[in-house]
Order: structure tokens, then C-alpha cells, then sequence
């Protein structure tokens, strides 16, 4: 039984931010289509090498490179959707793509938690994916979920784990970050299609994603591939996600890394279409930058101009496109680094016009989760979609009558119009919660206070006995086959 | 004669592998002795390379490139050697990222350190199962194996790692580092490994103590 509405305020606005000039764009795609030509990508997939030798690339068996002539490129390009459906397990909450409108979610997929009441830290569990879903579920600004930490305690059937239990807690759409290989995305499949009544209504409404990585520079990932075709047989949207990291995985310079990891998501996508024209597929590049020194993975260096020009470069191919957002390296709930280094990323890839973003409430470069950071993080979403909100201005707003009330030197606390606006007019975020001696309580308390509160009182509605009953038994079924 | 092995110093500081090869070619067409090649020359050239990169005036790609001049330079003298000559090695190691997972760049890294600071690295690259290990050790008479993973559901390839070397009867002559972020000290310590670092410093340490040479 659900205690509490659930409802989504995505980030909407007609702004735009170009970062890349059309002749910038050109000279990318110009690029990729001559990687793609000249060098070509590594498909160590039977199955992927015989879709692209069907259709005319050149497939060198032996190395497992796939060269795709730039004109096989550009007809299968010409059937991947600019705009799609993700349908949620509430229908009121499928999201429907659309220009002007950047649909967020949190962050995923890490590993290790921190217990805010023990302040121990300990390898994640299933429990935390639902606990997480949950929190997901009640906050208005995720628009549709992520497993946001690992189900460790289920083996390598954790994927189909983490569906389950992120459907028991939370009504919205479900995008996954583990599902790897044919065998765990059939499941997948089959739980969708469990779900929803009908393989047809999952084609229409897909309750389900996936996220695919490349592996910079050039090479593709057979278990990621393989499941991904599985998939996109059955209208299931797949993201292709490639991770250049400048100067270890892609040239050091910010051009070279955007086009290896172009050539990545293309090639990928080139091969959703030969196999099912018109597979709903996302693109989506998150670069990153390795220190000269140690090597480590550095998400945000003073210099990160450009951050969202692949979200340009996806719309230039006509394909939507996932933003990375957040992704704090400091490895703490609240220190000063953990928030400014995120601070932006709403509110420019919001203007970049990414149709989904992940990324909110992980610390540590993505593999740490206190499950308050997600409350605080929050407000920084909602201080970006504020920042794009018009300001209204209007007789009413102007209150020149008002004005001429009060006169210079009075003031306004006695007037009606204030009575009527001050309630609204400071929206509270996590650093304007009053305690009872009216003094602004710490931020931190707060949150945790909340993730208590959500937990006690929201309830979403979880799926009907009989689909569980389905569920469960798939699990069960799954777990003896693939954990033998 | 000096001066030829000053100039293979220089070609490995200098991080030029071409060089290096030509030079390591004339050496052996000259008469020069190999092992004194390497150990007067490879040797001196990335000894110096480490000590830059130490002092932060050398970055990655330096100790790298410079690394890669060693390796390419050693693959023309050490077929030269002669009699029961050998190059001086801390210990070799056997170095790849466990099987079902495809992260490369920390493996790498550690390989780079390792090679760097005396050891016979061999590298086995990505996705590799317990036995591909076991393979290489056999193949190049390791003393110890570094085993990375990144993912949660790859952590648990370490431990059978450990089962496989026992199996072969092995587990008394290796020893086991791992890391990878997901792991930890405790992870290690409970599925039986001998060691785990959490970076390529570490890492180099760490291999130090488990082929029992001073550090
Ligand atoms: C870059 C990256 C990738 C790249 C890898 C490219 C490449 N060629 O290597 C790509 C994009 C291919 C990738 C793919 C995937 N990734 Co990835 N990836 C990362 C990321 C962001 C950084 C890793 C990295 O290169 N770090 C830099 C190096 C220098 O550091 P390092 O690897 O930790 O190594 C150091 C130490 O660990 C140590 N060390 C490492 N090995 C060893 C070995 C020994 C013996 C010793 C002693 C020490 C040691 O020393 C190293 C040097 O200091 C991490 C996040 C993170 N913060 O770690 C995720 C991460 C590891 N990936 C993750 C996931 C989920 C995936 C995918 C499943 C995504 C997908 N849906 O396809 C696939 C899996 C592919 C596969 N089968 O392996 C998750 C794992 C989550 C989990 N619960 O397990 C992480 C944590 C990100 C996240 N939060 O989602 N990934």
C-alpha cells in the first residue's frame, strides 16, 4: 500500500548551451566515421562479427576488428529513435523523451556502504538496493532509478536480485548497471515480460534498461554485447557507455578522447540496428582523466571544459543521450570537495539537454554509499532546476501598490501580499531546517533524520502477489542453473 | 666500450625503445658481453628512470616509455646470454586481471612499478582464468602472482586462484598478491592470499616483502 504520492519534477527548460560549433561537430563525426572505416573496433562476439559480415563490413576474424564503411554507418544510423519511451511500473511515472526536458537519477553501481548509525563501513547487500530504491522512490527529483550498489550477497545472479528488489520498493523505471551476458538478460527479459503481461507491452512501456560499457580504446565487451542484442530483440533501450579515460584509454588530448569513445558508442549502436532496426539505444560518453602521476581516475580536474559536449555529439547523430553527473572522488559524506566538485553538473547538463543523468549520492569516485549523501545531494538538483525556472513577472509580482504602501523606509512584514508570498518565497533546502529553538540544524542531521523518516512512512506499492510469485520462481530457477 | 653502455642508459631515460634496440644490436655485433649490457647499461638507464619518477619529475609516460625501452632492448640481449648467465631479477612475477573482468589500467600500472623497480614481469593481460595463471607460472618459473579485480562479482576469481594453485600443487611456491578497489585487506586475508596493496606503490613494497629481498 502506498503511504505517499509519488511524483517526479525533471529538470525543464528552453535554454541551451553549446559548447561545439557545427563545424566542431562535423569534425568529430568526420573522425569516428574514419576510425570506424580505417582502424575499426574489437567485437569478440561470434554473433556481432556475422551481423556486421551480413551487412557488408569487413570483419577480420582472426584479430576480431570490425571495419564499417562509413555509408553502412550512415544507413543504420538513419533507424536508431531520436525520442522513446521508458515506461515505469506506475504508468503515471513512464517517462516520455523530449527536447527541453533532462530526466535524473542516482548514482551506481558501488560496493561498500556506510552504515550511518554505526559509522562502520561493510561490503553492500541487497537490502541496501532496496533500501536505496525506496529512497529513490520518494524523492520527486529522481525521475527513475539505478542500482545504486551492488547485491553482493547474491553471486552472479545479482543482477536479476537487484530487479527484484528494486521492483518490491520502487514504482518508477528501472535502469540496470550489471546485467552482463545472453543468459542473465533473458531473465532479465523474462522478469520484464512477467511484469508487464506481454512481451508486446514490454516492447511498448519497457519497465526495463540496461547500461552497456565499451572498453576503451576501440574494443567491445562480448558478455555486454551479446546480452544488449538480446535486449534490443525485445524493444528493451540499452545505453552504450564508454569511459575514455585521457592519456591511460584515450589520447590526452579532449578531442581524441571524444572521438574513441564515439567510435565506441557508434559502432555499438551501428550493430543494434543491423540487428533490429529502430532498437532504442542511448549514447552516452563519460570521459575522465588519469593523473600523469599514480594513474588514478580523476573525474574532476580544475580544467574540465567541455564536460558536456558529448551529449552535443549524441543529438548531432540524432540519438539521445545519457549525461554523467556527480561522482565526487572525496571519499566523505560532507566535506567541502564532495559537494563542490558535483555543484554544476545539474545545472550544465541540464543546459547541455541530456535526456537522462545519472549520478547523485556515491562518494569515492562512484563506490561508496552513505545513504544520507543522496538527501543532500538532492538539493543540488533542485537548486539547478530552480535556476531554470522563469521568474514570474506580472502586476501581482511587481506589487508597485504594495510598494506605494510602505513607502521608503517602512517595510513589508505587515502587508497582506507578503502574507501571501513569504510562505513560498524561500524554498527550505537541507541548510534551512529550523530545530525547535528556531537555529538551523546541521545539514548531515538532517538527512539522516529523513532517510529514517522515508523509510518508516513511504511504501510504494510493491507488485501484485501473483507477479511476485512468478519473480520468485524465475529467481529460483536462475540461481540453480547459473550458481551450479 | 663505456660509452656504449651509458648510451643504453640513456635510450631507457630518454624513453626511446627504438634506440634502444639498435643499440642493443650493435652491442651484441660489437662483442660486447650481454650481461654486462644489461647490468651496466638497461639497469643503470631505469634505476635512474625510477628515481625520477620519484622525485615527481618524471611522469607516467616516462616510466612507461622508458620501461618499454628496457623490455624491447632486453629481448635482443637476453637470448644473447650465455652459460648459466642471468639477468639479475628481484623475483618474477606473474601479472593479470582475473577472468569475466576486463579492467586493465591498475594491473598495468602495477606491472610498470614492478618492472621498474627489478622484477621479471609477465603480463597476461585481462579476462584470464586461474588456470592461465598457473600456465605462466609453470612457463616462467614465478615466484609470485599479482592478481587484480575490479568488479564485486570478479573479487571471488582471486579466490579460486588460490584453490587452482593449490590443485596444481603449486601453493608452496607462489605467493599470492591481490587488489583492485573492491578489495581489501580483510577480502585477502579470508579468501588465504599472501598480500594485498591498495596502489602501485603499495604494490611494489608489498612484492618486495613476498620475495624476501630488503626494500
Ligand atoms: C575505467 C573503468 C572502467 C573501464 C575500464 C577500461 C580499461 N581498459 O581498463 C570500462 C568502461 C571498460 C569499465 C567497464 C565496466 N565497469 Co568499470 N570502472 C572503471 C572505473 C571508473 C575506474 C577504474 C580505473 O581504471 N581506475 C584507475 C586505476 C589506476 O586504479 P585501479 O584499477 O583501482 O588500480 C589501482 C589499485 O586498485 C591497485 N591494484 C589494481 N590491481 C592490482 C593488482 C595487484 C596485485 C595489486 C597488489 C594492486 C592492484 O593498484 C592500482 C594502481 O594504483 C571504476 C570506478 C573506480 N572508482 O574504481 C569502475 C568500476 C570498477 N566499474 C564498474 C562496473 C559496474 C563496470 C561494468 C560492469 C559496467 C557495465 N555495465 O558494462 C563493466 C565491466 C566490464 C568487465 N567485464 O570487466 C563498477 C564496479 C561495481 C561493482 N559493484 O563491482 C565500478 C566501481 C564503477 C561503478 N561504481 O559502477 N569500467
Amino acid at each position: 500500500m502506498s503511504t505517499s504520492q509519488t511524483i517526479i519534477t525533471p529538470i525543464k527548460t528552453d535554454l541551451k548551451l553549446n559548447c561545439l560549433t557545427d563545424e566542431q561537430l562535423s569534425q568529430l563525426q568526420e573522425a569516428t566515421l574514419q576510425i570506424l572505416e580505417t582502424v575499426g573496433v574489437k567485437f569478440p562476439s561470434d554473433k556481432a562479427m556475422a551481423i556486421f559480415e551480413e551487412h557488408g563490413a569487413q570483419v577480420d576474424r582472426e584479430t576480431q576488428i570490425v571495419r564499417i564503411p562509413r555509408e553502412l554507418v550512415m544507413q543504420a544510423m538513419s533507424t536508431v529513435p531520436r525520442y522513446f519511451t521508458l515506461g515505469a511500473r506506475n504508468p503515471e511515472l513512464d517517462l516520455q523523451l523530449q527536447d527541453g526536458v533532462t530526466f535524473f537519477t542516482n548514482d551506481g553501481c558501488g560496493h561498500d556502504v556506510v552504515d550511518s548509525k554505526t559509522g562502520e563501513r561493510r561490503a553492500s547487500t541487497k537490502a541496501d538496493v532496496g533500501m536505496m530504491a525506496r529512497i529513490n522512490d520518494y524523492l520527486s527529483s529522481m525521475s527513475f532509478s539505478w542500482t545504486m550498489v551492488s547485491a553482493q550477497d547474491c553471486g552472479v545472479t545479482s543482477p536479476l536480485h537487484e530487479i527484484d528488489i528494486t521492483w518490491r520498493n520502487n514504482t518508477k523505471h528501472y535502469q540496470s548497471v550489471t546485467m552482463m551476458g545472453e543468459e542473465i538478460c533473458r531473465y532479465g527479459v523474462e522478469m520484464a515480460t512477467v511484469l508487464r503481461g506481454s512481451i508486446e507491452e514490454v516492447r511498448q512501456r519497457p519497465p526495463i534498461s540496461l547500461i552497456v560499457c565499451s572498453i576503451a580504446p576501440l574494443v567491445q565487451d562480448k558478455e555486454a554485447i551479446e546480452g544488449a542484442l538480446v535486449l534490443g530483440e525485445a524493444g528493451i533501450p540499452i545505453v552504450v557507455m564508454s569511459m575514455p579515460t585521457m592519456g591511460t584509454t584515450a589520447p590526452a588530448t579532449y578531442a581524441g578522447a571524444l572521438a574513441v569513445g564515439d567510435a565506441e558508442v557508434i559502432s555499438a549502436t551501428v550493430l543494434m540496428q543491423l540487428a533490429n532496426p529502430g532498437a532504442p539505444v542511448f549514447h552516452s560518453i563519460l570521459h575522465a582523466w588519469a593523473d600523469p602521476r599514480t594513474a588514478a581516475y580523476v573525474g574532476y580536474p580544475l580544467d574540465s571544459r567541455a564536460r558536456y559536449a558529448p551529449v552535443e555529439m549524441a543529438h548531432h547523430w540524432g540519438m539521445p543521450a545519457l549525461g554523467g553527473a556527480f561522482g565526487t572522488e572525496s571519499p566523505e559524506l560532507d566535506s567541502w570537495q564532495s559537494a563542490a566538485e558535483v555543484a554544476t553538473d545539474p545545472l550544465l547538463v541540464g543546459l547541455a539537454g541530456a535526456e537522462i543523468v545519472t549520478g547523485i549520492g556515491l562518494r569515492d569516485s562512484y563506490t561508496l554509499l552513505y545513504p544520507e549523501a543522496i538527501i543532500l545531494d538532492d538539493d543540488l538538483l533542485h537548486q539547478a532546476r530552480y535556476s531554470l525556472l522563469n521568474m514570474e513577472v506580472s502586476p501581482e509580482t511587481l506589487a508597485i501598490d504594495v510598494i506605494s504602501k510602505v513607502q521608503p523606509g517602512g517595510h513589508f512584514l505587515s502587508q497582506k501580499h507578503t502574507r501571501k508570498h513569504m510562505r513560498t518565497a524561500m524554498v527550505r533546502g537541507v541548510c534551512h531546517q529550523l530545530d525547535s529553538e528556531g537555529k538551523y540544524r546541521h545539514p548531515v542531521e538532517y538527512a539522516r533524520e529523513k532517510v529514517t523518516w522515508i523509510l518508516k512512512n513511504h511504501h510504494p506499492e510493491t507488485p501484485s502477489a501473483e507477479v511476485q510469485k512468478e519473480i520468485n520462481r524465475i529467481l529460483e530457477t536462475a540461481d540453480k542453473e547459473l550458481k551450479g | 666500450m663505456s660509452d656504449m653502455f651509458e648510451k643504453l642508459a640513456q635510450a631507457v631515460i630518454d624513453g626511446e625503445p627504438e634506440d634502444a634496440v639498435a643499440l642493443a644490436t650493435e652491442a651484441l655485433d660489437q662483442g660486447l658481453d650481454p650481461l654486462d649490457c644489461i647490468t651496466k647499461g638497461l639497469t643503470k638507464g631505469i634505476q635512474k628512470v625510477g628515481e625520477l619518477f620519484a622525485s615527481g619529475e618524471y611522469y607516467l609516460p616516462e616510466l612507461i616509455i622508458g620501461a618499454d625501452a628496457m623490455k624491447d632492448a632486453l629481448e635482443i640481449l637476453e637470448p644473447a646470454l650465455v652459460g648459466d648467465q642471468k639477468r639479475d631479477v628481484v623475483a618474477t612475477v606473474v601479472l593479470g586481471t582475473v577472468q569475466g573482468d576486463l579492467h586493465e589500467i591498475g594491473k598495468t600500472l602495477v606491472g610498470t612499478m614492478l618492472t621498474a623497480n627489478g622484477f621479471r614481469v609477465k603480463d597476461i593481460g585481462v579476462d584470464q582464468p586461474a588456470s592461465a595463471f598457473v600456465e605462466a607460472v609453470k612457463e616462467v618459473d614465478a615466484t609470485i602472482i599479482g592478481a587484480s579485480a575490479l568488479l564485486t562479482t570478479t573479487m571471488l576469481q582471486q579466490e579460486k586462484l588460490i584453490q587452482a594453485l593449490d590443485e596444481a600443487g603449486l601453493r608452496q611456491k607462489v605467493k599470492v598478491m591481490v587488489g583492485g578497489a573492491p578489495v581489501t585487506d580483510e577480502f585477502a586475508k579470508r579468501i588465504g592470499a599472501d598480500g594485498y596493496a591498495e596502489d602501485a606503490i603499495s604494490a611494489v613494497n608489498l612484492a618486495y616483502r613476498l620475495a624476501d629481498a630488503p626494500v
